[in-house]
């Protein structure tokens, strides 16, 4: 189908990634909208990250509380912040919401593994209040985030998962059932009060609200995690520490403090004890082909000035025109296509899973009431009721089946493992390449070399996702069961 | 701690490995971290002060002209034995003397007893592109380490097939040092690049083969440095995986993490013997795979180091992705992997 008017970007892309241009045969419409949100974070990454990235990565390490808001505010433009947000209370997530996240992400990367994750984390804080069907937060928080977004104020989120004595151990249920947890949420009256710690938050220190799990008897946590949402003014709470991080540094890894934070029951996303399910597993499944997206565009970003540095000339001479160098040129490119492949087979997947809930017409329905209405106090307590919820969750468990949610999370571990240790490999082997010449380009591979690493790391260390990989796909001993009113959630 | 396979050496290496350990434990340890965050001139003359006892500061010169004396093998060990503290302050010492080992060779008396305390670190200006003519150096070092606030500078000109060196002051007229924007690993060797437009030779020296001699002696060091790295990586992660409390378990019982160390100590092992074979055959060729294969093995601990860690290993605090960052110096100077791996058949097809 034609792409006269495209922009090259957007041609590019198509030629990257042939699976989306065989769907714009179907769908013209819905790919061309993703299309667009890549040009738009093309054109944030030449006109904004790329500008910034080197000095601010640099000035980081020196001022490692630093945050660079102009750069938050200018993604605003390109409405990346509702990029999680459903279109139906104004966000951009339609059909192709992980697809167009993870390419997103990838661009964005390739710019700054910091900034890519800065604005990842974001959506990842969003994700649970979408997952868990919290329609009642719809309305308040999610349209907060796209109408502050219209005006270029930043309203950030972040997702705090992991605890300073349990990292590994609560990204996977066998292992939370024998973690040592810190963190306790009380059951009081009217709600819950939060004690204890989260430590390495991606934009923990700047998001003013919360996703956080916890659990609610710190003796059983895989029965009682729960996940809560909070708010930055909430009183107890604060986030009194950043990270002195080697790379990714424009997104800070913050910690959160809770001091006798109390969190009412309205806050609570999903079931008290659907926290693994509802909370880690299926956003897991929806996030890690996105994160696997963070390492490929670091990878691309080594290669892309890898491939500068190759053709500047030196004493005559360009480093291109040797055999061997085009060798390495061609195993780089040939990596960045193998992780694309990994990580789109799962976005496109996972797309294919959630828009059967997020699109239908009984849901869109819902969002026919006027706003008034639904975010009046009666509607709300209704939907932040038992009965609200398992209203909500019905309509979406009739959509999203337990196998379809299970083999995405193998998937998504698959692609987020590959991707990671790929992007570390071709970093280092650039690097090799390079040696310490005085080009500025080396700089940059420096730089995506030390980002590379955290990607190995965070959302799950790669030995985990192996685990996660092999329990889900191999051993199948690891069924996510798509929590709702009358099940549990994890088996 | 872990136990590292006995390694038979000679009296006088065990007694030099147990000093350098000792000064490395003493200056260096509480202050790694500084020495790579804010690598001052006068932090790195402090820690090295020290180093004088160890006959590290003109380790390769002769007893007689007052230098250390210490064999390649010795100077080797000291070396391994500091990098497993601190790996920038290992490689100022390297640098600093093979920027004195031409002295050395031709036997000039003059230079090195003019090397005062004041004078080092020497900056090796190696490899670059400069020729002499007329006692005048002209041309470019695009990468040299300890170049900062230097006041020697060591250069292998081009021509005369590498049988001569040059020492230029710092402060020389024509002479123009800029910093390394970014230096990644090795921070405490503060590097730069050199321009020199027809700077002052302050000594011409000529003897036998000064670049080879300089990259053999650089080769085998930064081996020696890269298993001291895989050292510490070893300790540390061993350290920290019997602390940490996951899956049920303190992580070292979970296989993977064993495999992760064992991969470690096979890396030690193995640094060890390459460089220690180098550095009894002689030659260019051993020293030449002992490097391309210390640092790989270097590489690989440190990353594996920073995973065993997880989050914690990505932050300074613990100390481990500093070591990532030094291992990849270690690997990237003084020539990349593919030039020495051409350059090695070169040689052995021409033996």
């Amino acid at each position: 189908m034609g792409v006269r008017g495209m922009s090259e970007r957007g041609k590019q892309l198509l030629l990257d990634f042939p699976p989306l241009a065989a769907l714009r045969e179907h769908d013209r419409k819905g790919i061309d909208e993703v299309i667009r949100l890549v040009e738009g974070c093309a054109e944030y990454k030449r006109t904004v990250a790329q500008p910034m990235a080197l000095d601010l990565d640099e000035r980081m390490e020196r001022e490692p509380e630093y945050f660079e808001w102009d750069l938050m505010r200018e993604a605003c433009k390109y409405n990346i912040f509702s990029l999680a947000i459903p279109k139906a209370v104004g966000g951009l997530a339609d059909k192709y919401m992980i697809s167009g996240m993870a390419l997103a992400v990838e661009e964005l990367s390739s710019a700054c593994g910091g900034i890519g994750l800065a604005l990842a984390a974001h959506s990842l804080g969003v994700a649970p209040v979408i997952a868990s069907g919290a329609m009642a937060h719809w309305d308040t928080v999610l349209h907060e985030i796209v109408e502050e977004e219209k005006k270029g104020n930043p309203v950030l989120m972040a997702y705090g998962i992991t605890e300073p004595s349990a990292g590994t151990d609560v990204e996977e249920p066998e292992f939370l059932e024998v973690a040592r947890i810190g963190m306790e949420a009380k059951k009081t009256k009217g709600g819950y009060v939060l004690n204890g710690r989260k430590c390495f938050i991606s934009g923990g220190s700047e998001a003013k609200y919360f996703t956080v799990t916890a659990a609610t008897d710190r003796n059983r946590p895989l029965e009682t995690w729960t996940t809560f949402l909070v708010e930055r003014d909430m009183e107890g709470f604060s986030t009194p520490r950043v990270e002195l991080k080697m790379g990714q540094r424009a997104c800070h890894a913050a910690e959160l403090l809770f001091e006798d934070v109390f969190v009412p029951n309205s806050h609570v996303l999903g079931y008290e004890g659907d926290g693994m399910a509802n909370g880690i597993l299926i956003i897991m499944a929806a996030s890690r082909g996105p994160v696997g997206a963070i390492a490929t565009g670091i990878a691309r970003g080594a290669y892309e000035h890898f491939l500068a540095w190759a053709r500047e000339r030196r004493n005559g001479k360009r480093p291109i025109d040797e055999d061997r160098i085009r060798m390495v040129l061609a195993d780089m490119l040939g990596t960045i296509h193998e992780n694309r492949g990994l990580y789109i087979n799962h976005s496109l997947g996972g797309d294919a899973l959630f828009r059967n809930a997020f699109t239908h017409p009984i849901f869109l329905a819902a969002f026919l009431i006027p706003r008034a209405i639904r975010a009046s106090w009666p509607y709300a307590a209704f939907l932040n009721s038992y009965y609200g919820k398992s209203f909500v969750n019905i309509l979406f468990r009739y959509f999203i089946k337990d196998e379809e949610v299970t083999d995405m999370l193998a998937k998504a571990s698959l692609a987020k493992f590959s991707c990671a240790d790929n992007a570390m490999e071709l970093t280092s082997r650039a690097l090799e390449i390079m040696g310490t010449d005085d080009s500025v380009e080396r700089r940059w591979v420096e730089k995506a070399f030390r980002d590379a690493k955290l990607t190995q790391i965070y959302e799950g260390t790669n030995q985990l996702n192996r685990l996660a990989f092999y329990n889900t796909e191999i051993a199948k001993t690891l069924k996510v069961e798509v929590p709702g009113p009358f099940k549990k959630g994890v088996r | 701690m872990i136990k590292l396979p006995d390694f038979h050496e000679d009296q006088e290496y065990r007694i030099l490995r147990e000093t350098a350990a000792a000064y490395a434990a003493k200056e260096l340890a509480p202050q790694a971290e500084q020495l790579d965050l804010d690598p001052a001139q006068w932090r790195i003359k402090e820690a090295i002060a020290r180093a004088e006892d160890l006959g590290m500061l003109a380790a390769l010169i002769p007893e007689d002209y007052g230098g250390g004396g210490l064999d390649d093998y010795a100077f080797c060990v000291a070396l391994e034995e500091i990098a497993v503290e601190e790996a920038g302050v290992a490689a100022v010492l390297l640098a600093h003397n093979a920027a004195l080992l031409p002295a050395a060779m031709g036997e000039f008396k003059a230079l090195i007893t003019g090397v005062g305390p004041d004078a080092y670190p020497a900056c090796l200006a190696f490899p670059g592109d400069v020729s002499l003519s007329e006692g005048k150096v002209k041309g470019r070092v695009p990468f040299a380490l300890n170049a900062q606030e230097c006041s020697l500078i060591t250069l292998l000109p081009e021509g005369g097939g590498g049988t001569q060196a040059v020492t230029v002051r710092g402060d020389a007229a024509g002479v123009e040092i800029t910093a390394e924007p970014y230096q990644m690993g090795l921070r405490a060797a503060r590097a730069g690049s050199i321009r020199l437009d027809d700077a002052e030779a302050s000594n011409v020296i000529s003897g036998g083969d000064m670049a080879g001699a300089v990259q053999r002696v650089l080769l085998l060091g930064l081996a020696a440095i890269a298993t001291g790295i895989s050292r510490n990586a070893l300790q540390k992660a061993y350290a920290y995986a019997r602390e940490r409390y996951q899956g049920g378990k303190i992580i070292i019982e979970h296989q993977q993490m064993r495999i992760f160390l064992a991969e470690m100590l096979a890396a030690v092992e193995q640094g060890r013997a390459l460089v220690k074979k180098a550095c009894e055959d002689g030659g260019s060729v051993p020293a030449m795979v002992a490097w391309l294969r210390a640092t790989e093995y270097a590489c690989k601990s440190a990353t594996d180091g920073v995973q065993v860690h997880g989050g914690y290993g990505y932050m300074r605090d613990y100390g481990m992705e500093r070591l990532m960052r030094d291992a990849k110096y270690c690997q990237m100077y003084p020539m990349t992997s593919q030039e020495a791996l051409l350059r090695l058949l070169e040689l052995s097809e021409a033996g």
